[in-house]
């Protein structure tokens, strides 16, 4: 894997300027191209951090727009791991990038007790006061988790199987959008497996600096990535934040595990279910009802470089017509916009797209990323849904 | 799944306009986009033809006959050119924010925040310089905290123009409200303020002092980030005067306005969009393409079409690609017919025509890639905008109306 880490690389056009939802929001944050490359140099040279470097919400928008390929967001996250070594430790930043380790320890409990736990008024205060905004839309747990529901899922006998990265979005608040996926596979001729061996994809963890946490998940599910890939089985993950994990930042922020995962990185659960029904494996109904949807194209999945499958399964379905909402970054980037200094930054980044949705006569969204899903329902007020649960519905229905 | 007629590579301007014209004739299109492209932080005035032979072009319909025959205005003809501007203002028209071309035929100049005057073609009401050319009293306005435009400076340069003669010229300066920032301030951060109904309501007020005693009033380009016009339209009023902005070095906001309202048409027709991923090779069978393959870390993508145009830019951009004493077009690998010393390359002088700023992919009158001996290469490929050879948008100041008149053709032939 060639590193393109060259802070030279950029030519300083501004591209990325223009295009920073968060440099747009704040005028607070120097922008990617200052914090990114430029102050790449000086950290190279052993000065000091810029201190709005926090400000930046790895949403890669900033690499999107670049014309030279310059891993803007990297250095960032690199530089906010260094910061993170040294500093002081936040347990709000730590409680926020270890959502999969806290349900755990809390799975013992009861979901209603969890998210009474979670979700009381006091504990919204003591969690505020702790630097989570009270403001900020946090999910509920689900009553049992997708893995556990999984096991209880009868699925047909089939010939070939297919592994599913489920992230720990759709694993601890959302395995309805889990078990939908699954349903269609078992309807393409799969059986899908769920390994246990897999655990956070690390993405939360880089976004907020604790980077030897994320080197360690990253190992374990390279090794586990690696070994599928060997046995030729096709792994895939419908959440757009892992799969850019595991295809764009893991060999960038440990290209040596990138070695060992031989190249695996799990496959876009659209992009597969559209290659399913491009095959005539998964044949699409040939009816349905006329259904208005607005998509909302993940900024992780636009970093991918593999268009909108989604959106293309969407348009593709006999009386839905999907729109594009072209409004932009949503404004949650994962954790970012739960955190109290920075929900109202989030919010109004999310201004556009909330008014895009609002304004549509379109009864539902669609979104393939959790968090995305939270905000545009908490911005909007209208339902979000996966595009591979609406597939489901209206090939159910 | 969805079948796609055309895939263009490139979302500059070039590539916007092609895609624009063959959805528009009902094809399904693919745009495939490596980076935002230039069109983003430019200043979003339409250049038409200002240099010749480094004389200042005064009538530039007039003098696209002076070109030399492999310039592509000339390869397309000056029918083809005027259609394709002609499309540009009745797009942009239709979408309520009016390019159009200067009535009397001349090249206008616009001011720019050095104190120069640039000649361009179509404008958005913010680029009518022809309310500088016919106004007596003339406000230069800067704001605090700006580091890259001093009105008393633009003054002082704007002045050494003889066709400046005559005008009284004022230079003033206004703040914003206080307001604890860490960056610089930059014409987009006010333009996006000017977004606002707060950011509109402040400048009307710092403004109105000045209401009535100017003829014009220049202000760097700070009059919102949308193709509205609306808030340059609410300055106006407050001045009781024609409000022009004048051209600024990146971010140029008046490119973002020109990109957000193209990008626009192209969701509402349903072009799809395949962002960050880089077109590494073509597949041709038989003298026709039938594959763009894009490269992505974690795997190739195979991307079919029937029609292909690219428009991925020049040695900057990434649509050609260098090496000492060789020069090929990167996705087809078409060679490109340099010099072989690097020496004859470019010369001393920086203003000068250098081989490397006009080199290219030569092409047949429909755009698509011809060898030496003038034989058609890939029938089904079309190329435009900066890949092109033959022109050196810099010293012509060209380019987007090269990138408009052969983007918009190539999108209608394919």
């Amino acid at each position: 894997m060639k590193l393109r880490l060259n802070p030279d690389a950029c030519i300083a056009c501004t591209s990325c300027v223009v295009q920073c939802p968060v440099a747009e929001a704040t005028p607070e944050f120097l922008g990617p191209r200052m914090v990114g490359p430029a102050a790449q140099r000086f950290r190279l040279m052993g000065s000091g951090e810029d201190e709005s470097l926090h400000y930046c919400a790895n949403c890669k928008n900033c690499d999107i727009s670049c014309p030279h390929g310059v891993l803007i967001s990297t250095f960032n996250m690199m530089a906010r791991a260094e910061q993170a070594r040294k500093g002081p430790f936040s347990l709000r930043d730590w409680m926020l990038s270890h959502g999969a380790f806290l349900a755990r320890a809390l799975g013992l409990l009861p979901a209603a007790l969890r998210n009474f736990g979670m979700l009381n008024p006091a504990s919204r205060w003591a969690l505020d006061r702790l630097g989570v905004s009270a403001q900020a839309p946090l999910p509920r747990f689900a009553a049992r988790t997708f893995r556990r529901q999984l096991r209880t899922f009868a699925q047909p006998d089939a010939s070939r199987s297919v592994v599913f990265f489920p992230g720990c979005y759709v694993d601890i608040y959302d395995p309805q959008t889990g078990l939908d996926i699954v349903w269609l596979l078992n309807r393409a001729g799969y059986r899908v497996i769920v390994p246990d061996a897999f655990d956070c994809c690390g993405l939360p963890m880089i976004a907020n600096g604790f980077w030897e946490d994320a080197r360690r998940n990253a190992a374990r599910n390279a090794e586990e990535l690696a070994g599928w890939r060997r046995k030729g089985v096709e792994v895939i993950t419908a959440c757009p934040s892992c799969a850019l994990m595991f295809k764009n930042d893991l060999p960038e922020y440990f290209p040596e595990l990138a070695d060992s995962m031989e190249g695996a990185a799990p496959t876009d659960a659209q992009e597969f279910v559209l290659r399913l029904v491009d095959n005539g494996e998964l044949p699409l109904p040939a009816t349905g009802a006329p259904l208005d949807i607005i998509y909302h194209a993940p900024c992780h999945l636009r970093a991918q470089g593999l268009g909108l499958p989604g959106l293309e399964l969407l348009q593709s379905l006999p009386g839905v017509r999907a729109t594009n909402a072209n409004a932009g970054c949503c404004g949650i980037s994962g954790s970012y916009g739960f955190k109290k200094e920075k929900y109202h930054i989030a919010q109004r980044i999310g201004q556009r797209l909330f008014t895009a949705v609002r304004q549509s006569k379109a009864p539902v969204a669609a979104s393939e990323c959790g968090t995305c899903r939270v905000q545009i329902e908490h911005g909007s007020g209208k339902q979000c849904l996966h595009p591979l649960t609406i597939l489901r519905r209206r090939m159910e229905a | 799944m969805n079948r796609t007629d055309v895939i263009v590579a490139g979302a500059g301007m070039a590539g916007l306009l092609a895609a624009l014209a063959a959805a528009r004739n009902g094809r399904t299109v693919k745009l495939i986009t490596e980076g935002v492209g230039s069109l983003a932080i430019s200043g979003g005035c339409i250049d038409l033809l200002g240099y010749v032979g480094g004389k200042a072009v005064e009538h530039p319909w007039q003098a696209l006959d002076s070109l030399e025959a492999g310039h592509p205005y000339r390869i397309l003809g000056r029918d083809r050119v005027h259609a394709a501007l002609a499309a540009f203002e009745e797009l942009t028209a239709a979408a309520g924010y009016p390019y159009t071309a200067p009535a009397d035929g001349r090249n206008r100049r616009i001011p720019t925040i050095m104190g120069t005057l640039k000649p361009s073609w179509l404008c958005s009401p913010a680029g009518h310089a022809e309310a500088l050319a016919s106004a007596r009293r003339v406000l230069v306005l800067g704001v605090e905290g700006f580091k890259d435009c001093h009105p008393a400076v633009v003054v002082r340069q704007l002045k050494r123009y003889p066709e400046m003669a005559g005008k009284e010229f004022t230079s003033a300066m206004i703040r914003l409200p206080e307001r604890q920032r860490r960056r610089t301030l930059s014409p987009l951060d006010v333009a996006r303020f000017l977004d606002t109904d707060a950011g509109r309501a402040w400048m009307e007020r710092e403004l109105t002092p000045h209401g009535g005693r100017y003829d014009v009033v220049l202000l760097p380009p700070i009059c919102g980030t949308h193709a509205d016009d609306g808030a340059r339209q609410v300055l106006s009023r407050a001045l009781a005067c024609p409000v022009l902005e004048m051209l600024s070095i990146p971010p140029g906001v008046g490119g973002l306005r020109l990109r957000e309202m193209l990008c626009g048409e192209l969701a509402r027709l349903g072009v799809t969009l395949v962002e960050n991923a880089t077109v590494s090779r073509a597949e041709v069978t038989n003298g026709r393409c039938t594959a763009l393959v894009t490269t992505a870390p974690d795997a190739e993508r195979r991307h079919e079409a029937t029609e292909f145009i690219l428009a991925t830019g020049g040695v900057l951009g990434g649509g050609i690609a260098t090496e000492p004493g060789r020069a090929r077009e990167r996705i087809c690998a078409i060679p490109i017919e340099m010099p072989e010393d690097p020496e004859q390359w470019s010369t001393p002088e920086l203003f000068a025509q250098h081989a490397i700023t006009s080199m290219g992919v030569r092409v047949d009158a429909q755009l698509r890639p011809v060898g030496p001996d003038g034989a058609v290469l890939l029938r089904n490929v079309r190329f435009a905008g900066r890949t092109l050879g033959g022109y050196d948008f810099g010293l012509e100041k060209s380019g987007f109306g090269v990138a408009i008149a052969t983007g918009w053709t190539a999108g209608s032939l394919a």
